[in-house]
């Protein structure tokens, strides 16, 4: 079982002259997430209704509650409250994203996509390229450029390193938990106790340590995009 | 005396590296996890004295708390990334 813990099902495809590899079960895990979470979009839809109401639907006070916690948690930390209404689906579609995938690895049969360093680290340059639009857009190009040679020019390659680490740190801190966590499961499970213990490791790595790290990527991407449109 | 040397001459370069590789991972996570475990339990403990001393701000406390540490455990992250190279890649 052990042998098993590193190798991938990769499909190859040639087009052209050029060879494309995909692994199969990081995409196909990624869209049972998004089956999921569409599905439970379209489910709950059903109870909503546009504007105020004498009394909510539970589905209405549900959602309401859940976009209150995201709200409160979340994007209350960006820096002016534009920034947060354009970026508050942004944000919380990650955070949905990323909990449901670490939470997918409870169910047998199914691995989470977050244990593939290549999703986190999409994910990541996805919100590092995010923020660098913003800031131009919010600064203006000069601006922008004038903050790598601050507060000294030499300092130049010292910044670039900087904005280049933060997307590195941000993928490998969500892929090194989650994998750690699998491979610390799969370790147990197969040398020491195969009954119970998995069980409560799985509720405390899967559900806990991945609610947690969801919550921490989040509030990363919202303070990464919020320290480069600041400075 | 005879039995010890015919296994001397048996181990041949993949062996030590194998043994290297997993005394390295050993001590990566060992030297590793400590910086980033004091650097936590500093920045909860602080954390903990700010809620005693004014437990209505907890809730920014707690989310303040939570950023960093997430922060400083990157460090040990880092050297998990390494120990798992070291352990199924090189």
């Amino acid at each position: 079982m052990l042998e098993h813990l590193g190798e991938k099902l990769i499909l190859t495809v040639s087009v052209g002259g050029f060879s494309f590899s995909f692994d199969v079960i990081t995409i196909g895990m990624s869209w049972v997430v998004i089956a999921i979470l569409v599905g439970i979009a379209f489910i709950l839809r059903r109870g909503l209704r546009q504007g105020i109401e004498e009394k909510p639907s539970r589905t209405q006070a549900l959602i309401d509650s859940v976009v209150e916690l995201l709200q409160g948690q979340l994007t209350a930390n960006f820096a002016s409250e534009k920034l947060a209404r354009e970026l508050f689906s942004f944000v919380s579609t990650i955070f949905l994203f990323v909990l449901f995938s670490n939470w997918l690895s409870v169910i047998p049969y199914c691995s989470s996509p977050t244990q593939d360093l290549n999703v986190t680290m999409s994910l990541a340059l996805l919100v590092f390229f995010v923020s660098q639009v913003f800031a131009v857009r919010m600064k203006g190009g000069m601006r922008y450029l004038k903050g790598f040679i601050e507060p000294y020019p030499f300092l130049l390659p010292l910044n670039i390193i900087s904005e280049v680490a933060k997307p590195v740190s941000h993928a490998f801190r969500l892929f090194g938990n989650v994998f750690g966590g699998m491979i610390l499961i799969t370790v147990v499970t197969a040398k020491f106790a195969p009954v119970v213990v998995p069980a409560a490791l799985n509720a405390f790595y899967g559900l806990f340590i991945g609610a947690i790290q969801a919550f921490v990527f989040a509030i990363l991407a919202v303070a990464y995009i919020n320290v480069a449109v600041e400075t | 005396m005879e039995e010890a040397q015919s296994i001397v001459g048996q181990i041949n370069g993949a062996d030590i590296v194998a043994a290297a590789k997993y005394i390295a991972a050993g001590f990566v996570m060992a030297i590793g996890s400590i910086g980033s475990a004091l650097g936590e339990g500093n920045v909860a403990a602080h954390a903990l004295d700010g809620m005693a001393r004014q437990p209505e701000i907890e809730g920014a406390l707690m989310r303040t708390m939570v950023l960093g540490q997430a922060i400083t455990e990157s460090t040990g992250i880092y050297s998990l990334v390494v120990a798992i190279v070291l352990l199924f890649v090189v």
